[in-house]
This record gives C-alpha cells, sequence and structure tokens, in this order.
C-alpha cells in the first residue's frame, strides 16, 4: 500500500477529529491544539472505541467511552478513572505515518508517508466517493465533459485553462475516495461548475457499474 | 459450537405489557419465533410451529431454545413488597449481547457517556471494589464500589455518592443494586435483559424494582432509556463487534475488574456466543 490522501488539510482545522479510510484501514486522523495532526487505527486499545468519536484536550485525543487520553506519539497519558496513576508505557494506540503536502493529508499505513511530486499550480477543490474502482473513475471523468468542453486524456485533465487531477483512494470496499485539485485561481463560480462535475462523473461512473451488472 | 452453549439459557422475549397489546415477534440466537397467548399461558414457537418452553418472570416473557434448559436466576429484592417493578422497554442494538452486558457493568465511563446524569467531570475516580467469581453460585459479584452521581436516579434530588454491587447469573442478564435516594438504608434494583438476536445484533429489555412513589411510570421509562440509548452510541461503535476474551486484545486497568471477572468466567463456561476466543 502506498501513501494515499485521506482529506484535505482545510477540513481539518485545530482540535478537529475526523475519520478516514484507506485500503480498509479504519482511521481517526485528529490535529492537536498545536497544529499537530496524527493518523491511527481508529480504535481505542482499552475497549476497542472508535476514536473518531473522540475529542481533542489541549495536545491530546481522549476517547468518547472511558476519556483515556492519547498524546501525539499514541501514548496514553492520563486515565480518568485512576487520576493518580502513571498509565503503563505499553498503553498505546496503533499509529501510522502521515504528512501534509499540497493542502492534502496523505497516509500510509505500512511504512513512511512520502506524498509524491504533483504538478504545479494546482489546489484542493473537494473530496468525494464513488462506488467503482480507482481505475474505472479515471476511465469514466475522461469521458464526462466540463462547459461543453472533453478533456484531454492523460494524469491532469485539461478543459482549456481549467485543469483538474483526481487523487484515487481505494477503501477497500468497492468505492473510491477521489481528492480533486483544480488551477489555482479559479473564480467561485468556476469552482461551482467544477464541483458540478465531480457530481456528474460520479453519477457516470455508477451509472456505468449498473450498466455493466 | 458457541449457539450450543447458549441454547439452554433463558431468554427475555417480550414483555408483559408488549404481550396484552398482542402478538409480537423475536429473533432469537438467529431463529425467528412468535410469542402469543396470553400473560397467563404464553405462547412461543418458531415458524415451523414447534412449541418452546416459556414463563413469566420479572414483567417479561421467557423462552429457552434448548432441550436442557439451566434454572431462570432469582432476584429476590424484586419480590419485595413496596416496590415498583418497572419493564423499561427495549432498545435493539447492534453489538454483541456480552458488550451490552459488560457496557451495563461498567461505572467508569459514566462521566463521559452519561454526563451530569450518572457522573461528571471531574469526578472521575473509580475507588478500588472487589470482584470475584463465587464458585457457589457460579456467579460474577462486585461489591463496595461507590461513585459520585449529579442524578443518580429520577428520585435523586441532587449529587450523591451511590454505593453499587453488580451480580451476573447468566451471560446474557445482569442485576445492579445501587443506593436508593428516597431510602438510603434500600437498594434499588436495576437489571438488563439482554435477547441475543445474533451474536452481533441485540434486543435488551431494562427493568427496575424501585422505592419511588412520587415519579410517573413514564418518567421512570424516559429517564432509563435516556440512558440506554446514550449506551448505544457506544456499544454500534466498539470494534470487534464480539466480545474479545483474549486478554492481550483490550487493555484494562483496575477500575475493569468486573469486566475482567465477567470475560474470564464467560471463557471458563464456554459461553462463546458474541465472544471471539484465541482460536476463532
Amino acid at each position: 500500500m502506498s501513501t494515499l490522501p485521506v482529506g484535505l488539510s482545510r477540513d481539518l482545522s485545530a482540535k478537529r477529529v475526523m475519520r478516514a479510510t484507506v485500503g480498509g484501514q479504519d482511521l481517526v486522523v485528529w490535529r492537536a491544539t498545536n497544529g499537530e495532526i496524527s493518523a491511527w487505527d481508529n480504535r481505542c486499545p482499552h475497549r476497542g472505541m472508535a476514536l473518531s468519536h473522540g475529542f481533542v484536550r489541549g495536545n491530546t485525543l481522549a476517547c468518547l467511552y472511558h476519556g483515556w487520553h492519547y498524546n501525539g506519539a499514541g501514548t496514553c497519558t492520563y486515565i480518568p478513572a485512576h487520576p493518580d496513576l502513571d498509565p503503563p508505557a505499553t498503553i498505546r494506540t496503533n499509529r501510522f505515518s502521515v504528512v501534509e503536502q499540497d493542502g492534502v493529508i496523505w497516509v500510509r499505513t505500512d511504512g513512511e508517508a512520502q506524498a509524491p511530486d504533483l504538478p504545479g499550480g494546482l489546489e484542493p477543490l473537494r473530496v468525494f466517493i464513488v462506488a467503482a474502482s480507482a481505475d474505472q473513475v479515471q476511465c469514466g471523468a475522461a469521458q464526462v465533459p466540463y462547459e461543453g468542453q472533453m478533456a484531454d486524456a492523460g494524469a491532469v485533465l485539461h478543459f482549456g485553462a481549467v485543469s483538474v487531477m483526481l487523487l484515487l483512494s481505494p477503501l477497500g470496499d468497492g468505492r473510491t475516495q477521489v481528492t480533486t485539485l483544480a488551477s489555482a485561481g479559479l473564480t467561485v463560480a468556476q469552482r461551482s461548475a467544477l464541483s458540478r462535475w465531480c457530481e456528474a462523473t460520479r453519477r457516470h461512473v455508477e451509472a456505468q457499474q449498473e450498466e455493466a451488472a | 459450537m458457541s449457539r450450543e452453549h447458549a441454547l439452554n439459557d433463558w431468554y427475555a422475549v417480550a414483555d408483559v405489557p408488549g404481550l396484552t397489546r398482542g402478538p409480537r415477534k423475536a429473533r432469537l440466537l438467529g431463529c425467528d419465533l412468535r410469542v402469543s397467548g396470553q400473560v397467563d399461558d404464553p405462547v412461543v414457537t418458531d415458524e415451523a410451529g414447534h412449541r418452546y418452553p416459556a414463563q413469566v418472570r420479572y414483567d417479561h416473557i421467557w423462552t429457552t431454545l434448548g432441550d436442557d434448559p439451566r434454572a431462570l436466576f432469582e432476584i429476590p429484592e424484586g419480590e419485595q413488597p413496596g416496590r415498583r417493578r418497572v419493564p423499561c422497554g427495549v432498545v435493539r442494538v447492534k453489538c454483541s449481547p456480552l458488550r451490552a452486558v459488560e457496557n451495563f457493568l461498567d461505572i467508569a465511563h459514566f462521566p463521559f457517556v452519561h454526563t451530569d446524569i450518572l457522573g461528571a467531570e471531574p469526578h472521575t475516580e473509580v475507588m478500588a471494589y472487589k470482584a470475584e467469581i463465587r464458585e457457589e453460585e457460579d456467579e460474577v459479584w462486585a461489591t463496595n464500589i461507590s461513585f459520585y452521581q449529579p442524578q443518580a436516579a429520577k428520585s435523586a434530588g441532587g449529587g450523591i455518592t451511590t454505593k453499587y454491587a453488580y451480580r451476573v447469573h447468566a451471560p446474557t442478564t445482569a442485576v445492579l443494586y445501587k443506593t436508593c435516594p428516597p431510602r438510603p438504608e434500600e437498594m434499588d434494583v436495576i437489571a438488563i435483559f439482554v435477547q441475543p438476536r445474533s451474536e452481533t445484533e441485540c434486543d435488551v429489555w431494562p427493568w427496575m424494582a424501585l422505592y419511588d412513589d412520587s415519579s410517573e411510570f413514564a418518567e421512570l421509562v424516559q429517564f432509563q432509556q435516556e440512558i440506554f440509548l446514550q449506551d448505544r452510541s457506544i456499544l454500534e461503535n466498539q470494534r470487534p463487534t464480539r466480545l474479545p476474551l483474549d486478554p492481550k486484545m483490550e487493555i484494562p486497568t483496575r477500575a475493569d475488574l468486573t469486566s475482567i471477572a465477567y470475560r474470564r468466567w464467560l471463557k471458563r463456561r464456554g459461553a462463546y456466543y458474541g465472544a471471539m476466543t484465541e482460536d476463532a
């Protein structure tokens, strides 16, 4: 499994917690008060509760069930049932490597995350999920016109002066999460139109799957 | 094999108010049942028309699917005169029946899940208590528990330190004895009867026998329903869904002594329906 996008930096402000998935791995991704980001197996080692329901206290993530605190290193720092106890160092979450680059949060579950070098001049547009494989999304997107124009085929789709790049993360259940980047400096109207193109792409690709089935 | 063991326990499949309104469907251990008849003569049948034993206890209709059922437990305090017996309806939860019981045995979650009702920060400490498997009764008991509660019961006027004791007599039923706010010398009785629909889904029937002369019946039910709906938001988000009996899979602390004893007791009984074991 390579380094894959799980969401946009701007959607995860300080003290926020989100749930994500890559390749079937359920993740909690959260940002501490100091801005540090973490991506872990979405499971409290105590009683298996999804940590994505938890809350940020300072620079720790607290589990909703019993309030156990975990710092950015994934180490349990506080057990409210025993306020005077120094929790054993063995209580720790299962951490994954995470980096932020080009406004995108990237995670790798089996090694050190390294975000790919993307073409310049792009910025995040939106994230959406399609019930199809990554290949099917890539093929289908090239068949959907934007403002009446068809794209040149390639990793980056060019609709005249407007460029779009789709970063594809298989979710492991047959669906694909699509992180969309678009030319920097577009107008609000252009971004809205591109967002509708994303919806049209999703419908087109899912309709192709239904026809094939 | 796990289902074989579970077949010989008794399970609540309807409550008396429900049966009074007419027949109802129930699902138990993956088997579709129909509960009908009268409260003094309930009838439990499956789709093929096979009739199973049925009895009415604690305001619920109980049945068993096995050929050699263990005895249904006794809650002697529940029969005491002056107590109000309150069947609290049913809450369906997509979780293991054993996870539902274990959550009922847990007090450390009160300040976080039942905030400002059964607990509140900064009163989070769980003081030392005793948990054991009583060999003679073959039951799990937890005693000497006390915990600060802002609103321990509908009848509580304000925050009190509540005394608790727990008793588990079958894998899917548990009883809680807790300080009765209007009569501090007595204990309220609160039980959960968990009906395993499958290993990963259950219907939970809370039942109470209280000293409370002032609250409306509907208020008492409402209070318990709110508590159980809060628990559901936890129970449907635990992974793995089935309760791990391998101690290496989930790390406990001192506050979890009851849970540790419960898991150990399930394991030695072979009560694996809704559980994960090392070899499964």
